[in-house]
């Protein structure tokens, strides 16, 4: 005997259980990959600002490079404060590339966010499928103690997968901006 | 020329890495993986490596622990870059013997003073 409620009770309380964890394993998955999204978002626009900000920066610094360049030539010997004016667009174009190498590390962030909704969809996948592989076709014909004992079975694999899923599924990224991280020697 | 080892799986994070030091004049080797870094370490002593921590197969940490088990990177210095920057697994780094934690995205100017620091 499984206890001393009666059967259709029982019977309640098992398919409660059930979907009452299905329900909260997959919110949790859910909100995982809802988190990730977010994040990858944030990510990917201030990449993309970044980018577009050193790219226009860029295209100027070397338009204004050339003016210099041209207005050298057409005097012949270059004056000091042009050569001043060359370094010091140099110097900008440095800073302004290097922003563009910052800015360019998005993917190796949002692919590592990607991988980490698709383990989580896969692990939704896996808790449908114990509903599945566990369903209809296995239906007791007749008892309601069979019934209890499969569907127990079913809500403890449920939670079994989902315990595994959240042991091997960590953030392994912090980034909440684009901007470069910290440096500690040690 | 000082040649540096960098390790990441992630191609476009390899391609701003060697951009970047090569620009500072420094030589690069890249390697796909920490199995593939370690067959390069053993192929040529470099002067640094530089390695991601999460990567399929041998990740970061183990690179470290072989490369220290090896007697000619015993000294050689060797600094993390990775998205992680929890304390637990700093520590890990640091007790594997990784002498520094860059964390990501890196800004070109600061990895070289780094890199400078280290090797000149």
């Amino acid at each position: 005997m499984l206890s001393q409620e009666s059967a259709p009770d029982l019977m309640e309380t098992q398919v409660m259980r059930l979907l009452s964890g299905v329900s909260t394993h997959g919110d949790q998955h859910l909100a995982e990959v809802e988190r990730d999204l977010v994040q990858m978002d944030v990510l990917l626009n201030e990449a993309i600002k970044k980018l577009c900000a050193s790219f226009m920066a860029i295209h100027h610094a070397i338009d204004l490079q050339q003016e210099t360049l041209k207005s050298m030539l057409s005097t012949g010997k270059p004056a000091p404060e042009q050569a001043a004016r060359l370094e010091t667009l140099r110097e900008e174009i440095g800073q302004h590339v290097g922003a563009a190498v910052t800015g360019l590390q998005f993917q190796d962030m949002t692919s590592q966010l990607i991988g980490r909704m698709v383990q989580h969809l896969a692990g939704l996948r896996d808790v449908f499928g114990e509903l599945g592989t566990n369903g209809a076709a296995d239906l007791p014909e007749s008892g309601s103690e069979e019934m209890l004992v499969m569907l127990n079975r079913i809500s403890d694999r449920v939670g079994a997968r989902c315990s595994e899923l959240a042991g091997t599924v960590r953030s392994t990224v912090n980034q909440r901006h684009m901007e470069s991280g910290d440096i500690e020697l040690f | 020329m000082k040649t540096i080892l960098a390790v990441d799986d992630s191609g476009s994070l390899r391609q701003m890495l060697s951009f970047s030091l090569k620009a500072a004049g420094y030589g690069v080797i890249e390697a796909i993986d920490g199995e593939d870094g370690l067959n390069k370490a053993k192929q040529q002593t470099v002067d640094l490596v530089l390695t991601d921590q999460n990567m399929p197969g041998m990740d970061g940490l183990s690179l470290i622990k072989a490369l220290r088990a090896m007697k000619n990177y015993q000294s050689v210095p060797i600094l993390m870059l990775t998205t992680e920057s929890g304390d637990d697994i700093k520590a890990m780094g640091r007790a594997a013997g990784a002498n520094g934690w860059l964390v990501k995205p890196f800004d070109p100017t600061r990895l070289t003073e780094v890199v400078k620091k280290l090797i000149g």
